[in-house]
């Protein structure tokens, strides 16, 4: 869900650079933020309700997720520096406003602070995090939860519930500069209850079938330390680290702004005993270095200064890193593929159906026959890859069982592009209509990695009389550009979080469209305008998916999403605004043989091998692998595919 | 035509320096070549002689694979089709174009796309870059846009220097003191990064030819200000001098004293100048290219197959070194013919070149 609410908070950041600034000014003393923190309490009962132990309902079922199997492996010892790479230094080590969504933020936020529970890797169940015990109550919509006695922040100052309200209070105010957190925590919490310093319960305003989701994913926010809260919010934290419920914390002394940045294991973490969490997070200290270019990161890789690298592409894992490779052969490096369980992230073509032409739906029906993602995915990825079937692959029943992606086929497309009036070619070869128009479009792009892809799909397109032409941007300009709707057609991936179903409304709800698509009457408005700075990036505006979207996020039963869900996969489908690209359904590294993993290597819905932290470094692995690659001493090698979950 | 008994002299002196001027005949065939280039690196067939009819697709229209009745109605696989026709054993023939390929075509032989080696079978003489596309041709069309960019280049800074430059020596006063001035605040802003910002504001849904103009554009827009520097200073050198005041006496007007007496008599100057320019440009072209700020992919450029090269270096070293090859064959020529040009018009011919 995160990494999805990070899309959504940069959207909505960029969509509010211009709302108003907060005018009023606050005095930036203790005990001043904390008055206006009661005051904000008490200006909004309805929000926060104050109650005592008493007043917990009897008939609670309390669960702690404890049967769960153990994550990680109890081989796993601790200890010795893991060494790794950034791409870039970190822009601000907040956890919330401009700047903090970066590609750093994992490491300190999503994949190591602890939440109230989380969803196992395995089996989708809860696991206790912050939290001893957790019970759901449908009826009431609320989520009443009991959080561990012995849970601290990594400053010794213990994890209370007081640290819930205040999470409100600062994801709320205007304060952090994230319109998206003030929206979403303004609108899908409807009151949190204390019972007492480790009791309290969370309402939602609809019990989805993940409303547990909802509550468990929240993390808390330290009250004592952000005792400032000023308008000065994003400058004055811009460089402090805040205090972490989790195993790794950032000293001072290791940031070294523009160069390098280190997590350091804390030896005194109050849950590193218990289950689930014992045998991760073992790493002493993980070292990041800024190397900006990949073929230098490989370099450095091969030279034993970086521990592990990612060799999805192709070009890495069979011609760079090849298992011919001296250092893989004589066994100094392992290679490992691991094919894992989640919903993928949509990589395809975004077509701007509110362009000329673009609108026309034949147009768009046939591009999707003229784009040979099949050769792309054979030739290129190798046969590595699978076709995306539809937008919303990978959430088991909510995934439309049957629908399928249209293949190239070069006599559909000009049959489509025939129905829009394009039957003829000129003397380049591209479609032209009756009125002399080309048929062409610009194909742009914010990942510079992919502008392969792009040429081959150009070059195939170009068979079935469609002219592409390829923009490459750079990522902020790219996205910028989408989400302005400047686009025709546009290659984008959302990152999609662990989440039951897929969401609808931000991708294909008209109110993402336009700012009124539709008269009163039902008809369509033409006076509409593009509603700018949305992810409604087909510009979508279907009456009868509205309703069905309205009727879905309002629905509480996970037999009625799922037959929405299909329902709307398949409109979805019809419109022909995406054109759905590859799926990567595994991860692949290359790792230095004294990095260790467990037996089973990884976990079912893990994003990627480092994201649980599962992997220890072996000291004396380290010493014993580099003296016998100096002395040539060969190891046995070790080439390894874990498919247990391949599907 | 007559020519001054001293340009004859020069040409003369300009010959007798081997290496300039088989450097200077090798870049003019070069530059022949590669703009009949259509006709030696090309997936079109030069000539295709079907059911008793000659078809020469090179310049025309595209023939779709109806024309010589395959079942598809996009532009023919020439090479496919010299197969088909040989295997059939008919009198139907296809002439190809020596490199049978084109710069944009993903050709592998194995149907996977990764960089091959150089194979004299497969007719990919320099082998193929990370898309299988050939590099020899990417390479030759990619010098062919560099050179004639770098020519483009070389014209527009010129008449841009020369007439400001010139304006400015023979002028002076008021109107030579705004434009120093204004030149040195001009010549303050760093080109690169004019370069960048530019690019990165226009929209790409402009064509190809449209984005090199732009680019030309600019790169011309902050670069002809060194050149004034020379004309200036040689125009106030050569304005004193007492032909000049003679013309003056006649009774010659401004015009006719800068075009016929004066520019005349600066230019062997600013010739020697011609080739370095030509170097810087497509230096700055190949580099804007290889920080990924040049020319649109899928283009064929020096720069973009530097990078790919640089990136695969272990594993495609063809890559880079046919770049790097080009590259600094290219230069080297310019750069002997720009010494042996300074050296034919040095009038103290005895001296030698440090």
């Amino acid at each position: 869900m995160k990494k999805l609410l990070v899309l959504w908070s940069l959207v909505l950041l960029l969509a509010g650079c211009d709302s108003d600034q907060p005018t009023e000014t606050t005095v930036t003393l203790d005990n001043t933020a904390t008055a206006e923190v009661n005051q904000h309490y008490a200006d909004h009962p309805n929000l926060f309700t104050f109650a005592s132990v008493s007043d917990l309902p009897e008939d609670l079922k309390w669960e702690d997720g404890m049967p769960l199997p153990d994550i990680g492996s109890p081989k796993a010892t601790k200890g010795g520096t893991e060494y790794s790479r950034l791409a870039d230094f970190p822009r601000t080590l907040r956890l919330v406003g401009p700047d903090s969504n970066g590609s750093f933020r994992p490491y300190i936020l999503d994949d190591v602070v602890m939440q109230l529970a989380h969803r196992h890797p395995d089996n989708f169940e809860f696991y206790p995090g912050l939290a001893t015990a957790w019970a759901v109550d449908r009826k009431n919509k609320t989520v009443f939860v009991r959080l561990d006695p012995n849970a601290t922040w990594s400053d010794g100052v213990p994890v209370t519930a007081d640290d819930f309200l205040f999470m409100f209070f600062f994801f709320r105010s205007s304060y952090i500069v994230a319109p998206w957190y003030n929206n979403w925590y303004g609108t899908q919490y409807t009151n949190i209850t204390r019972y007492d310093s480790h009791t309290f319960s969370i309402t939602v305003p609809e019990a989805k079938p993940d409303m547990a989701a909802r509550v468990l994913e929240l993390h808390p926010v330290p009250q004592h330390f952000y005792k400032e809260l000023s308008n000065n919010f994003v400058d004055f934290y811009q460089w402090k680290f805040q205090p972490t419920t989790g195993a790794y914390v950032i000293k001072d002394k290791d940031i070294k702004k523009g160069r390098s940045i280190a997590l350091t294991r804390l030896d005194s973490w109050w849950a590193k005993d218990k289950k689930f969490w014992r045998n991760r997070f073992n790493a002493d200290r993980v070292q990041f270095n800024v190397i900006r270019d990949t073929p230098k990161v490989f370099e450095a890789f091969k030279r034993g200064d970086i521990d592990q690298f990612g060799l999805n592409l192709a070009e890495y894992w069979y011609e760079k890193l090849p298992d011919s490779d001296d250092d893989v052969r004589n066994g100094y490096i392992h290679k490992t593929t691991f094919y894992n369980q989640r919903p993928r992230p949509t990589y395809g073509l975004w077509i701007n159906s509110a362009r000329p032409l673009l609108d026309m739906r034949a147009i768009r029906v046939g591009i999707n026959y003229a784009i040979n993602w099949q050769l792309v995915i054979d030739s290129y990825f190798r046969g590595d890859n699978t076709r995306m079937k539809t937008s919303s692959d990978g959430y088991g029943d909510f995934s439309h069982p049957t629908l399928e992606a249209r293949p190239f086929d070069i006599n559909k497309a000009q049959e489509y592009f025939a129905q829009a009036g394009f039957a003829n070619r000129g003397p380049d070869g591209i479609l032209v209509n009756g009125e002399g128009y080309r048929l062409s479009f610009t194909l742009s792009t914010g990942y510079e990695a992919f502008k392969d892809v792009l040429t081959i799909l150009k070059e195939e397109a170009l068979k079935a009389g469609l002219e592409v032409r390829i923009e490459v941007l750079d990522s902020t300009a790219g996205w910028k550009k989408v989400q302005e709707k400047k686009h025709d057609i546009h290659f984008v991936a959302f990152a999609v979080g662990l989440e039951m179903y897929p969401r609808f409304w931000e991708t294909y709800h008209s109110d993402n469209a336009y700012d009124s698509a539709f008269l009163d009457n039902g008809e369509i408005n033409p006076e509409r305008r593009l509603n700018t700075q949305t992810n409604n990036l087909e510009v979508i505006a279907i009456p009868e998916l509205d309703s069905l979207i309205n009727q879905y996020r309002r629905s509480e039963s996970k037999q009625e999403m799922i037959a929405l869900a299909h329902q709307m996969t398949q409109i979805h489908h019809d419109h022909a605004s995406f054109s759905p690209g590859f799926v990567q359904d595994y991860y692949r590294l290359g790792y230095w043989r004294w990095v260790k993993y467990p037996d089973s290597f990884n976990h079912k819905h893990s994003s990627g091998a480092g994201q649980l932290y599962v992997h220890w470094i072996d000291r004396s692995g380290k010493e014993e692998t580099q003296s016998k690659r100096e002395s040539g001493q060969s190891l046995p090698a070790q080439i390894r595919v874990f498919d247990q979950f391949k599907l | 035509m007559q020519l001054n008994p001293q340009t004859i002299k020069k040409l003369r002196r300009f010959r007798e320096i081997k290496r300039g001027y088989y450097s200077f005949l090798f870049l003019a065939g070069l530059f022949v070549i590669l703009t009949l280039g259509e006709l030696l690196v090309n997936s079109r067939a030069l000539m295709v002689s079907y059911e008793g009819e000659l078809y020469f697709p090179t310049y025309t229209a595209f023939h779709p694979g109806t024309d010589f009745g395959l079942d598809y109605r996009y532009e023919v696989n020439y090479r496919d089709l010299q197969q088909s026709f040989r295997k059939e054993g008919s009198d139907n023939w296809v002439i190809m174009p020596p490199v049978p390929y084109n710069a944009f075509e993903n050709h592998s032989p194995n149907g996977i796309f990764k960089p091959a080696a150089p194979s004299i079978n497969d007719r990919h003489f320099l082998g193929t870059d990370t898309t299988s596309r050939d590099i020899l041709a990417r390479l030759f069309y990619g010098t062919r846009i560099a050179l004639y960019f770098s020519l483009a280049f070389m014209i527009c800074v010129y008449l841009i220097g020369i007439t400001i430059g010139c304006a400015m020596g023979f002028f002076s006063g008021m109107f030579d003191l705004i434009f120093q001035r204004l030149i040195e605040i001009w010549s303050n802003i760093p080109f690169l990064y004019m370069v960048i910002i530019v690019f990165s504001v226009i929209p790409a849904t402009y064509s190809i030819s449209a984005r090199i103009g732009i680019l030309l554009t600019v790169m011309v827009l902050f670069s002809w200000t060194s050149m004034t520097y020379f004309m200036r200073t040689e125009t106030y050198k050569e304005k004193t001098r007492d032909y000049t005041a003679a013309a003056r006496i006649i009774g010659a007007s401004n015009s006719r004293i800068i075009f016929k007496h004066i520019l005349p008599n600066v230019l062997s100057t600013l010739i020697t100048f011609v080739p370095f320019t030509i170097v810087s440009a497509i230096t700055a072209i190949t580099a804007l290219d290889f920080l990924g700020f040049g020319l649109p992919p899928p283009t064929p450029s020096l720069g973009e197959l530097l990078k790919q090269g640089t990136a695969n270096l272990r594993t495609a070293p063809w890559i880079v070194t046919a770049a790097f090859g080009t590259l600094v064959v290219l230069l080297t020529l310019v750069t002997f013919i720009g010494e042996a040009v300074r050296e034919s018009l040095d009038p103290k011919k005895f001296t030698v070149y440090r």
